[in-house]
């Protein structure tokens, strides 16, 4: 019996130590002779990076490589790119079901008719067969915070690495934040005017505020006292009261900026503002009131008549109000594109969020942000890795290529911003994919 | 043409944060129309950082003050438009028969060009109204028209909250013969409101007992904890319009149910309220009168309902005989733009005079809004939001030729540019962007209904769904 003790005690002793040696000893990577590019714009010509669970443990231009690396060439024609982060995006969400019928009362609907369900987590409703997280990764992105379609609180935000179907099982953080919008519910329901969309927010902490205030009386008395709701909808939104989590909060235009401090007056919640087209019009408050932005890139298209075709026609005559017309649009147009500019100016922290995007428009928008946004390529870079991790709180691990940062990467064999760029490989957390690209199927 | 678009580029400048842009002038040799004190010909106006100063002759502009010269020409207040729906984002929030917890203060759109096109009407403020489409809808916005300036400087500072009611027709198809939602008949339309009234006054009572044994508790006084009654954004304004300290405005129609709704505030002590529309106001014109209800009606738009058939033009004639403070309002986007013309057709159907005429689009509507004390009438104090017309503001010839708010000129013919909105869509083309708000809905269309349209079919009414 005694014997027998010792002995599985000394078995698991040893197990531990396998487990430990071997996690020492996993098996390296490397990419060899590749010119990587930092986050802050630093170039490295002919150098390597080694990771090893999942870490990068050296990055630099003569850098050791170890015994057991398993090292890919990159013949000095490759380009490495810190992964890309999208701040929101809707890749893997399931079809928003929010019409389903006309509510029995349409000004009195359930919270999921009426679009308020901030307690979902997409880590439970992912589906990892959605086409764009196969794609993400050839268009250079390794981490997104995913979120749901829907309307006023579509539910949390679950930060993951991606990795197209097997992106379910690499969830790094779930709820970095919660998700809100002012989109009215669908079809006939309250709310549906932007000014009950205001009142819903209003009355949702007030509901959660007297319903945890009951469940903290509940929880200090022995007995004589009615027990308390638990309502998840509304308990999910604690978090957001104790500011320990911020609203991501879908807004574009200069006014719905000015209702969101409104609330946020009110309330005192911590927020990180989502697309803001016309952020550039409120950007010395944003800074005031240290609110980043995690931009949108839907760039309007040019006006025809601001377009060089030469095949565009022209109207027989320009009039004066036809002119007056034009200065304002041009005037319209260049504050869209110089947004994240002028943002940046301001010293707001901007970073990037696709939410609805499409994959294949990001190129073109990137080209026109550096074409006549005023942002350069280091900028651009930088905007969709280091800035978005720092908004999303892991500025330290994600980002950028450096030692203890997380290996998550993309291969080029052009820099990334030519028009012709092909991703080749896409390393995540560590892990390689070869990336198809469409001539080599 | 350039100064005024720097202008307003100044304008759009100076949004956040700054205090609001007020200016000082002087108009000098017009026949000042001041509404209070009768019309003094050759008479000057001296508005001195947004408050009138001075009103008399010869007056000498301060040193760095524009003089402008009106001679031959009418200074006049503001008009005060008691019912509108321009500069809204939404105007309907139809989906419940109560929605007394929304409000219009923030559903402003500061950048409608419709604000441009009603200074040009000579129009300085407006009651920017929620929709009629439920028994008691939202609160309303008193704005001054600071067109190029942001919500919240389109907003008059110190105008006490008001809020929409609605009777007869357009509650009781939308909700009871759309939705199966009581209220579906004029007797359901008054239980809605009494129901209402007495939840918010239990409720009342209900929040203030908690607050107060909540705080008991805390201190110790009280043994067992008390079950929190959350704060409800709803019942709040309702009893806020119990209290006194929300004005009701009430879109209504019929005689019978205007004599419903005086004795239902009766019943619940309510008292400063103004009947909106009111067609057949006239036939109660004593009772309005005994109650110390306030009208603000069209001059002679009716029949585009069942409900609103038995109208007359006199109707505002007798209301005024009567002694009822009358307003005469536009509830459209294109009458707003000649409210003089509206107030003219009362002398020429009615006979009433020239001055209750012009009080009927100036102090009327400013009492009505609580803001009578600040605007409405040329008086040393009162804050400089006049017109300059061209000639007699009754006149069908006449049309306003400069308007100021707070002394800042905020239209000037002379200097009208063809194209006054404040943004153009990058991705609209030229054609499309010049579609007037007009054009797509007519005088009848973007009013009380928006959002909540409805059309007739061969079984009646039916509810259409707004494209949102």
């Amino acid at each position: 019996m005694k014997l027998t003790h010792i002995f599985s005690i000394g078995v698991a002793v040893l197990m531990v130590g396998v487990a430990q040696a071997s996690a020492q000893t996993a098996p390296a990577e490397a990419f060899d002779n590749v010119t990587i590019h930092t986050a802050s714009g630093q170039v490295i010509e002919s150098g390597t990076i080694v990771w090893r669970d999942g870490i990068i443990s050296s990055v630099g231009k003569d850098v050791a490589i170890p015994f057991d690396a398993y090292v890919h060439d990159g013949g000095d024609s490759l380009h490495v790119y810190p992964g890309f982060i999208d701040g929101l995006a809707l890749w893997g969400s399931p079809e928003d079901k929010g019409k389903d019928g006309q509510p029995e009362e349409p000004g009195d609907p359930s919270y999921k008719r009426a679009g308020i369900q901030p307690h979902r987590q997409p880590s439970d409703l992912l589906n990892a067969k959605d086409e764009a997280l196969a794609k993400a990764p050839e268009h250079g992105f390794t981490t997104a915070a995913l979120g749901l379609k829907g309307q006023m609180l579509p539910g949390q935000l679950d930060l993951f690495f991606i990795n197209g179907p097997n992106t379910a099982d690499n969830l790094l953080k779930e709820g970095v934040g919660a998700f809100a919008q002012f989109e009215e519910a669908e079809g006939a329901t309250y709310p549906s005017t932007m000014m009950a969309l205001m009142v819903q927010f209003r009355q949702l902490f007030y509901d959660a505020k007297a319903q945890r205030q009951q469940q903290e009386y509940f929880a200090s008395v022995a007995s004589d006292y009615p027990a308390p709701k638990k309502e998840e909808v509304l308990e999910a939104l604690y978090p957001v009261m104790d500011q320990e989590q911020p609203f991501f909060f879908v807004v574009d235009s200069k006014e719905n900026i000015e209702r969101l401090f409104w609330l946020q007056d009110e309330f005192d919640f911590e927020v990180v503002l989502v697309s803001g087209k016309e952020a550039h019009e409120k950007a010395d408050e944003l800074k005031e009131r240290n609110i980043p932005v995690l931009a949108s890139i839907d760039l309007p298209e040019e006006p025809d008549w601001m377009s060089d075709d030469e095949e565009k026609e022209e109207p027989e005559e320009v009039t004066d109000e036809m002119r007056i017309f034009r200065d304002k649009q041009e005037q319209a147009y260049r504050a869209s594109i110089e947004n994240i500019q002028k943002l940046k100016e301001a010293g707001v922290e901007v970073g990037y969020a696709s939410n609805g995007v499409k994959l294949s428009d990001i190129r073109e928008n990137l080209t026109r942000l550096s074409e006549e946004g005023g942002l350069n390529n280091t900028q651009i870079l930088n905007l969709l890795t280091q800035s978005t991790a720092d908004i999303l709180g892991f500025g330290q691990r994600l980002g950028d290529i450096k030692e203890g940062r997380v290996a998550s990467f993309t291969v080029y064999d052009t820099p990334f911003m030519e028009e012709k760029a092909q991703s080749l490989y896409s390393v995540t957390n560590g892990t390689v994919t070869e990336i198809e690209s469409e001539s080599s199927k | 043409m350039k100064r005024i678009i720097l202008l307003l580029f100044a304008v759009c400048l100076s949004h956040s944060g700054l205090a609001q842009d007020k200016g000082s002038v002087l108009i000098t040799n017009g026949t000042v129309v001041t509404i209070t004190d009768g019309n003094k010909e050759n008479a000057d106006v001296l508005i001195e950082d947004g408050i009138i100063t001075e009103v008399g002759q010869d007056l000498a502009a301060p040193i760095g003050v524009e003089t402008i010269d009106a001679s031959g020409k009418y200074v006049m207040p503001g008009i005060i438009d008691a019912h509108s729906h321009i500069a809204g984002v939404d105007i309907n929030e139809w989906t419940n028969p109560v929605t007394a917890e929304v409000s219009m203060e923030e559903s402003i759109n500061p950048n409608d060009v419709n604000i441009y096109w009603a200074l040009a009407g000579g129009v300085t403020s407006i009651h920017l109204m929620h929709g009629s489409a439920n028994v008691i809808g939202g609160q309303n916005e008193t704005l001054k028209l600071r067109y190029g300036s942001s919500m919240d400087e389109m907003r008059f500072k110190g105008a006490p909250r008001t809020i929409k009611f609605a009777l007869g027709e357009n509650p009781t198809r939308v909700h009871g013969q759309n939705f199966n939602v009581k209220p579906r008949t004029r007797m359901g339309v008054e239980q809605v409101i009494r129901n209402h009234f007495d939840a918010a006054l239990d409720y009342k009572r209900n929040r203030k007992d908690y607050l107060e044994a909540k705080e008991a508790y805390e201190k110790g006084q009280l043994s067992k904890p008390p079950v929190p009654v959350a704060k409800n954004a709803r019942m709040d304004a309702l009893a806020d319009i119990i209290a006194g300290e929300i004005r009701v405005h009430c879109h209504s129609y019929r005689a019978d149910e205007i004599m419903m709704l005086m004795r239902v505030f009766n019943d619940y002590g309510i008292k400063d309220y103004t009947f909106q529309h009111a067609n057949e106001a006239f036939k109660i014109a004593p009772e309005l009168r005994e109650n110390n209800a306030y009208t603000s009606v069209f001059s002679d738009w009716w029949a585009y309902k069942f409900e609103v058939y038995y109208s007359t033009a006199f109707n505002a004639s007798i209301l005024n005989a009567n002694g009822v403070t009358n307003s005469i309002n536009s509830d459209s986007g294109e009458l707003i733009r000649h409210l003089n013309h509206e107030a003219a057709k009362t002398v020429h159907y009615g006979g009433t005079s020239k001055q209750d005429a012009l009080k009927m689009i100036t102090i009327n509507p400013a009492r009505q809004l609580g803001i009578a004390d600040k605007v409405g009438s040329i008086e040393e104090g009162k804050q400089g939001d006049v017109a300059i017309w061209s000639g007699d503001p009754l006149s069908i010839y006449s049309i306003a030729e400069a308007t100021f708010i707070d002394g800042k000129k905020y239209f000037d013919r002379s200097e009208d540019a063809n194209d006054m909105r404040l943004q153009a869509n990058p991705e609209e083309d030229f054609g499309r962007s010049q579609q007037r708000w007009y054009d797509a809905n007519g005088r009848q269309g973007g009013s009380c209904m928006r959002g909540a349209e409805m059309r007739f079919t061969n079984q009646g009414m039916k509810y259409q769904q707004s494209t949102k």
